[in-house]
């Protein structure tokens, strides 16, 4: 079979986040990201797939696809949800805030372990977050 | 939170029930021609358990499930009301939770589902003559209530079919949770020493138990000193480091330490790009480093006797 090179997942239950880091897993090892790409991408898989579980009082779903540049590999992922989004963007990317109690570490931890990090949201409507990472094409 | 339940989608609910008549074709229609068969199914109903009984009697198989004279007796007259039922012309409700608690009963009895099915069969089995010899239906009101009948009998069977898969599933997710639980043991290394080896994401549903086993062991073994070993732990994100760190905390407050052990450079590249710091935190990149710190601050000292 051919290695898969996009797809999507639910994010219903906490059980998704772990299928959503299983899949991504798969994908950027099987795309030839190495050990520690993978590692970064997946963390910040799972920061975003659970902040919409957590944070956006609604289901969402994630979305991803490999990328092919000349000598490049590359992954873009979007999470999206329908929930009650985020009202300062900016805000949400500082260290330290939460509205939850959490660590508040989140966004700008994906932020720095990935090679960009768009947002998107609307209150009351949601949230879109897209990310890429490259990398050296084996 | 809304935690999504794997096994809600196996059990039917009313509604679904309904749907699953209409998937049938079972209609108006077929509960009156049922309901027609009423009045001789209730005359024929003694024949028809003892028939039924005789040749399930006839089997080891089955026969060990009717037990004694007893429990006989209560199982005919169970299914003498199970039988009549099918033609009550009432499929509401009240038949639907009847049906579903029948189907749980078996299940819980260990009663094969194939057992379960192939009575179905006797009972058509049993049926087909006494709607086709009986002179008041016609060849056409004859064919219907046959009709009607298989459908009713195809939407138990389904229900029980229901049941016994929910039951399963729900010993996979009991098992599931006992495998969660063994996967993060709690174990005396040494004198003053536990080990937790975690493998596998630490995420909430686990956490909560593994802190308790955790604490509980230190206080049991009365040990100084844990190691936390995430060698098998394929990335921490923010939510672990946390449950981590919780941890840590609620060992301190026992009065003894942590150290983790098995940090891996990747894990600790990510958890300085997460902004995580964990200077305050006892680390060594294996086990057996992390031990010999534990076993420098109980001031115990191991010797390599073949170098005395
Ligand atoms: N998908 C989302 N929907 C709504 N709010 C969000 C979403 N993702 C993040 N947020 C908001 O941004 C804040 C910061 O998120 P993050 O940096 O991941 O830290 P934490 O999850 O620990 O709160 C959250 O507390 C929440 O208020
Ligand atoms: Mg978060």
């Amino acid at each position: 079979m051919a290695n898969q090179e996009a797809g999507e997942n639910p994010i219903k239950s906490e059980g998704d986040i772990v299928t959503c880091r299983k899949l991504i897993r798969n994908a950027a090892v099987a795309a030839g990201f190495g050990m520690t790409d993978v590692t970064r991408i997946v963390t910040a898989v799972s920061e975003l797939a659970r902040n919409v579980y957590v944070h956006s009082g609604s289901d969402g779903v994630m979305r991803w696809e490999i990328l092919h540049q000349p000598g490049q590999i590359g992954i873009h992922l979007e999470f999206e949800d329908y929930g009650k989004g985020i009202p300062d963007v900016d805000q949400a990317m500082e260290v330290g805030f939460t509205t939850a109690g959490t660590m508040g570490m989140g966004l700008s931890g994906v932020k720095r372990l990935m090679d960009d990090i768009n947002i998107k949201s609307e209150v009351g409507v949601g949230t879109t977050i897209t990310v890429e990472k490259w990398g050296r094409a084996k | 939170m809304n935690h999504s339940h794997s096994n809600s989608k196996y059990i039917s609910n009313f509604n679904s029930w309904a749907e699953q008549k209409r998937f049938v074709n079972f209609t108006d229609e077929d509960a009156a021609l049922l309901q027609k068969l009423h009045p001789f199914a209730v005359d024929y109903a003694d024949v028809f358990v003892e028939k039924l009984y005789e040749h399930l009697q006839k089997f080891p198989d089955t026969k060990r499930f009717l037990g004694d004279e007893k429990m006989l007796m209560r199982l005919k007259l169970a299914q003498k009301a199970y039988f009549m039922d099918l033609t009550s012309g009432d499929y509401g409700e009240g038949y639907f939770k009847s049906r579903i608690k029948v189907g749980i009963a078996h299940q819980r009895i260990g009663l094969p589902p194939r057992i379960y099915m192939s009575t179905y069969c006797y009972y058509m089995q049993l049926m087909i003559p006494q709607i086709y010899s009986n002179p008041t239906f016609d060849v056409e009101t004859a064919n219907g209530i046959f009709s009607a009948l298989h459908k009713i009998i195809n939407l138990d069977q389904e229900l029980a079919i229901s049941a016994y898969i929910h039951a399963t599933d729900e010993v996979i997710s009991r098992q599931t949770e006992e495998i969660l639980e063994m996967s993060t043991p709690v174990i005396q290394i040494w004198e003053g020493v536990v080990a937790a080896p975690i493998i596998g994401m630490l995420d909430s549903g686990r956490t909560q138990q593994f802190m308790e086993r955790l604490l509980e062991t230190i206080v049991q073994t009365n040990s100084p000193v844990a190691l936390i070993d995430i060698t098998g732990v394929p990335q921490i994100d923010t939510a672990t480091a946390q449950h981590l760190i919780d941890t840590i905390n609620a060992v301190k407050l026992l009065g003894s330490q942590v150290i983790i052990t098995g940090v891996r450079p990747v894990i600790a590249q990510t958890l300085v790009h997460l902004g995580i710091d964990l200077s305050g935190i006892i680390t060594r990149p294996t086990m057996a480093l992390g031990l010999k710190v534990a076993l420098d601050k109980l001031s115990i000292k191991v010797v390599d006797v073949s170098k005395e």
